[in-house]
């Protein structure tokens, strides 16, 4: 008897002690506690730190802050792929998050962003909406916060092509759809890859590919519309949309077991001239700077996918977002919170993108056109600076729907589900959750 | 008897060389390839490298922190696995000696536990961590791992000491000996070869360990060498060479401890660990 | 204070410091999930209490169904295929079939030392349509397009994985018989064989029996460990492409952290608790039948 006793009282203590520590809030951590005026904010970034381009770039970013602003101290905690994600959240849902943390327009960072944990950045920004592309000033939230300052325009569907295979093959850029399918058997009869793309992480198809698509077959009114709840996504145009990515699977123009190739296999491939066009997004010119012979940046061209037969959108139009950008906990006090937006404000605003711009980022805060810069960066800035713009799909759509789309666009390629079973599925999501 | 079996031992030869071969071919390669730069692993894979190139090494050591990761990689191996080895030995006496009745509920309990994925515990026990204050402590590391190693660690202990006469410690109980003394007197000696076994198998889990450390920690100062190298391989850094080099200096170490432990796990093993 | 007394202090003293940790870092946080299971819980706000409407959607969810599939295949890789080859090859190697036993020991355990992400790294590296094996039936066949079409199949995507984990844990298996076979009474073998036993009746009629307790501990640790396959299958493919060799831990993991789905993540791994518990009181039953037929 007296053991079964001691015994519960012991079981009672080891579930009472962990419910305890639930239940007690947590303490404010003083940011200022030595005194000498040195705000100390954490900062949670996306970030590669054993990349070679994308590190150094960031930590000489971060080296001219802490110059400008000596009473500033930045402490940062890297993340990088999914595993950044996952922790984010971990934060987010034990009430943890850093005091600046990067967050993503659309519903990447929902969790974050929806649940009030971050401030609406608009009276800070206030004065300065218009030095920034248009793009990045809609608002975020369901009132038209701004959640982060986006750094950078993202382009999300550019046609890198090797002119120098086109010539060598007898071949031009194409300006149909037809066209550049009539080049895939010329260009594997020669030992090459037509369009190189890796899918294996399934974003790639429908990030640069699945969007751009969408405006071209349905156009951009019906694409607000079908965001609005007014066009439904089994309409035969979003159909025909999916048509045209199994049709380019089918005809073999896609780098072969493309769903198998691991992202970053596609730049790879073109970077050593074994494609000769290489569908990726905007920021990949990042890498091509480094990686790119000063004589293959002379022929490397970015182009827009071909318009297709009975196109609605607009021609050669590209999907872009505005990107991701920091933003800061809703508890920091008016110190931090002024302390935080000097680093958000220098990161995203003028200082920042100028120096970001030289590194091969496209910003979103408007500058004059780079001159001394590498010349992959002046065709990306060309490039977009000329070409009409559609959505992508994975900034207007929810993380499920999106995350079950770009799984199906799988299942299509390999034909275990019709373009339009891709269609219906999504837009039964898309609908079951809410738009 | 010899010649009867010669066609079996032909075939068994041939499946040890299979297995060997397995294990050699793809070992190799991740050592070759380590030394040659991402270029030429990409354009010929199969080659063998032209020149020992080091770089790879150098910089995946000096990019990756792989030095502090691999100096907190070490302390948590070897603290968490102490504690964990001690705590399961001190329980499996307690399962199989004393005879309550809640022994049997409780060993039970821990069986449970091998069922439990980290996935499914993570969120709740950062929550804990962090408002306990030891999230991002090498503290709030090692208590996780003792945690996940003990329902294993308890059952190779329990099985192991149940098959220890009870003479033993019942002579030493009436000679007056208290409890404690019998486990540390007693017991442990007589457990080595377990508690060698236990050792290398909690010390192998905890240094490959990723998801806990990842998640309840931030730091880059008090991570550990596989979230080191899983940022070289996870993502989309594409410079294989690195890679590579961060794959050797993240498993030779435990391949070299291997091989000095190696007859230690037979021995451990052979006592009876696994034996109903 | 009695004997009886300082008994049971005893005995609690050697329990708490390993209960304490086990409960307060394990069993609460299951708790906590186990509740969650029974919600809609997104994240924030508070959790709505739905009943058993999150394991009805997992049960009717094809990916769930095929994940089911998945991990069930690898519990027979593991339980029909790690476990008689580990004991074959201890079998041999304590039969003394084969000359420099202690070398092929050493290579056949030595994957279980390699971290897991490791691991997958490694094999995707050799299966990766750069990687060495695609190289040499490039060069074998002169295709320099080839690439292998086996992970694109729904039904077989899966093999490559099965492959990998018998490569990884047949090793552990094998020590394990060994030991065990080392432990043996030699007499009793010798016997037999004085007896004029053939090597197959010496097996089935005296190691086998000795070996169904191990056989069935084995199996235990074999069924858990497979129901939970996480680190190698995620590392390697990350359960796609297409689903198509995803396993219920990730699908939980996915759900959990991808879709913010608090409530349903939790019931898949609740799920997984309660596969594991039935196949392993379905084994304890068989292995029960099976140890009274060889008394």
């Amino acid at each position: 008897m007296n053991m079964k006793r001691l015994l519960s009282m012991i079981f009672m203590s080891l579930f009472l002690i962990p419910a305890l520590l639930f239940a007690t809030g947590t303490k404010e951590q003083a940011k200022d506690s030595a005194g000498d005026g040195i705000i100390t904010l954490s900062v949670y970034h996306f970030l590669d730190q054993t990349d070679k381009t994308t590190a150094p770039n960031f930590q000489y970013l971060v080296d001219v802050f802490e110059k400008a602003n000596p009473n500033i101290k930045l402490s940062f905690e890297y993340g990088y792929g999914e595993a950044f994600h996952d922790k984010l959240q971990t934060m987010a849902m034990s009430g943890q998050l850093p005091d600046i943390v990067l967050l993503y327009p659309g519903e990447r960072t929902s969790q974050v962003t929806n649940a009030g944990l971050v401030q609406d950045l608009r009276p800070y920004l206030s004065g300065h909406e218009d030095e920034f592309a248009d793009m990045a000033m809609q608002g975020q939230g369901k009132n038209g916060e701004i959640w982060e300052l986006p750094e950078d325009i993202s382009i999300t569907s550019i046609m890198f092509t090797n002119n120098r295979l086109l010539k060598e093959l007898g071949l031009t850029l194409p300006k149909t759809y037809e066209e550049l399918l009539a080049q895939g058997p010329a260009i594997r009869a020669a030992g090459l890859i037509p369009i190189s793309i890796a899918n294996k992480d399934a974003w790639p198809m429908q990030s640069c590919v699945a969007g751009m698509l969408v405006e071209r077959a349905c156009g951009l009114e019906w694409f607000d519309k079908a965001i609005a709840g007014e066009a439904r996504f089994d309409d035969p145009e979003f159909v025909y949309a999916m048509q045209i990515i199994k049709d380019l699977t089918d005809k073999q123009m896609l780098s072969p077991g493309t769903n198998q190739l691991t992202y970053g296999q596609g730049l790879d491939d073109f970077v050593q001239e074994k494609a000769v066009y290489f569908i990726d997004g905007g920021w990949t010119v990042n890498n091509m700077v480094g990686e790119l012979s000063a004589e293959q940046k002379t022929y490397m061209s970015l182009e827009s996918f071909p318009d297709i037969p009975n196109q609605k959108g607009q021609s050669l139009s590209t999907s872009a977002t505005a990107g991701q950008g920091f933003g800061m906990n809703a508890k920091l006090s008016k110190a931090e919170s002024d302390a935080a937006w000097k680093w958000i404000w220098f990161y995203s605003g003028p200082e920042g993108s100028a120096i970001r711009q030289r590194f091969g980022r496209l910003p979103a805060y408007n500058l004059a056109e780079p001159k001394d810069a590498d010349p992959m960066i002046q065709k990306l800035v060309a490039y977009a600076g000329k070409v009409p713009m559609g959505y992508v799909m994975d900034s207007v759509l929810a993380a499920e729907p999106i995350g079950t789309f770009n799984i199906n666009l799988q299942n299509m390629m390999f034909g275990t589900k019709t373009p339009k079973q891709v269609a219906q599925e999504l837009e039964a999501m898309v609908a079951a959750i809410g738009r | 008897m010899r010649k009867r079996l010669t066609l079996a031992s032909v075939l068994s030869s041939m499946l040890m060389i299979t297995f060997t071969l397995l294990t050699i071919i793809p070992l190799t390669w991740m050592i070759l390839s380590a030394f040659k730069p991402h270029a030429m692993i990409v354009r010929t894979p199969l080659a063998f490298p032209m020149s020992w190139y080091v770089d790879n090494f150098i910089l995946s050591w000096t990019q990756g922190h792989l030095g502090i990761y691999f100096i907190n990689s070490t302390i948590y191996s070897f603290v968490a696995t102490f504690l964990t080895v001690f705590f399961a030995l001190s329980s499996g006496y307690a399962l199989s000696k004393f005879s309550y009745k809640s022994s049997r509920v409780i060993s039970m309990v821990y069986t449970l536990g091998l069922l439990i994925t980290v996935h499914s515990v993570i969120v709740p026990l950062f929550i804990m961590e962090t408002k306990l204050g030891i999230s991002n402590t090498r503290i709030g590391v090692i208590l996780p791992y003792i945690a996940f190693g003990l329902p294993f660690q308890v059952f190779l202990a329990t099985t192991y000491i149940k098959g220890i006469p009870d003479a033993m410690q019942e002579s030493a109980i009436i000679d007056g000996a208290t409890f404690f003394q019998v486990f540390f007197k007693i017991l442990i000696p007589v457990a080595t070869p377990i508690i060698s076994t236990m050792f290398i198998y909690t010390f192998l889990g905890n240094w490959n360990e990723f998801i806990l450390v990842l998640t309840l920690t931030s730091d880059l100062s008090v991570r550990s060498l596989p979230v080191g190298i899983n940022s070289f391989a996870g993502g989309m850094s594409r410079d294989y060479g690195l890679q590579f080099a961060a794959l050797v200096i993240g498993t030779v170490p435990m391949i070299l401890f291997y091989l000095v432990f190696k007859d230690k796990i037979a021995q451990g093993f052979a006592a009876g660990a696994l034996k109903e | 204070m009695t004997f009886s007394q300082q008994k049971r202090m005893s005995y609690y003293a050697f329990l708490a410091p390993g209960l304490l940790l086990f409960a307060s870092i394990i069993i609460f946080p299951v708790a906590y999930s186990l509740t969650l299971s029974f919600t809609s819980f997104g994240g924030y706000g508070t959790p709505k209490f739905i009943g058993l409407a999150n394991y009805a959607k997992i049960i009717s969810d094809e990916v769930f169904l095929h994940s089911l599939r998945n991990n069930l295949l690898i519990v027979a890789i593991s339980v029909f295929g790690q476990i008689p080859l580990g004991f074959l090859l201890a079998y041999l190697l304590h039969r003394k079939m084969v000359r420099n036993g202690n070398f092929y020991q050493t290579m056949i355990f030595l994957p279980i030392t390699i971290s897991p992400v490791v691991v997958a790294l490694l094999w995707n590296q050799i299966f990766s349509s750069s990687g060495m094996v695609v190289a040499i039936i490039r060069r074998l066949t002169g295709e320099n397009q080839y690439v292998m079409r086996i992970f694109e199949d729904k039904q077989l995507a899966i093999v490559p994985i099965l492959f990998v984990l018998l490569w990884m844990h047949t090793g552990t298996y094998m020590i394990i018989f060994y030991a065990n076979l080392q432990k043996m009474t030699p007499s009793l073998l010798e016997a037999a064989q004085i007896d004029g036993a053939s090597e197959s009746q010496m097996m089935m009629r005296i190691i086998l029996p000795s070996m169904v307790g191990t056989i069935a501990t084995t199996a235990i640790f074999a069924i858990s460990g497979s129901l939970k396959a996480f680190d190698l299958i995620y590392a390697m493919t990350g359960g796609g492409p297409a689903h198509y060799t995803e396993v219920i831990a990730i699908y939980m993991y996915i759900n959990t952290f991808k879709y913010y789905k608090y409530g349903f993540g939790s019931a898949a791994s609740m799920i997984i608790v309660l596969l594991a518990v039935g196949l392993i009181l379905l084994l304890q039953y068989i292995s029960r039948k099976f140890e009274r037929r060889f008394e």
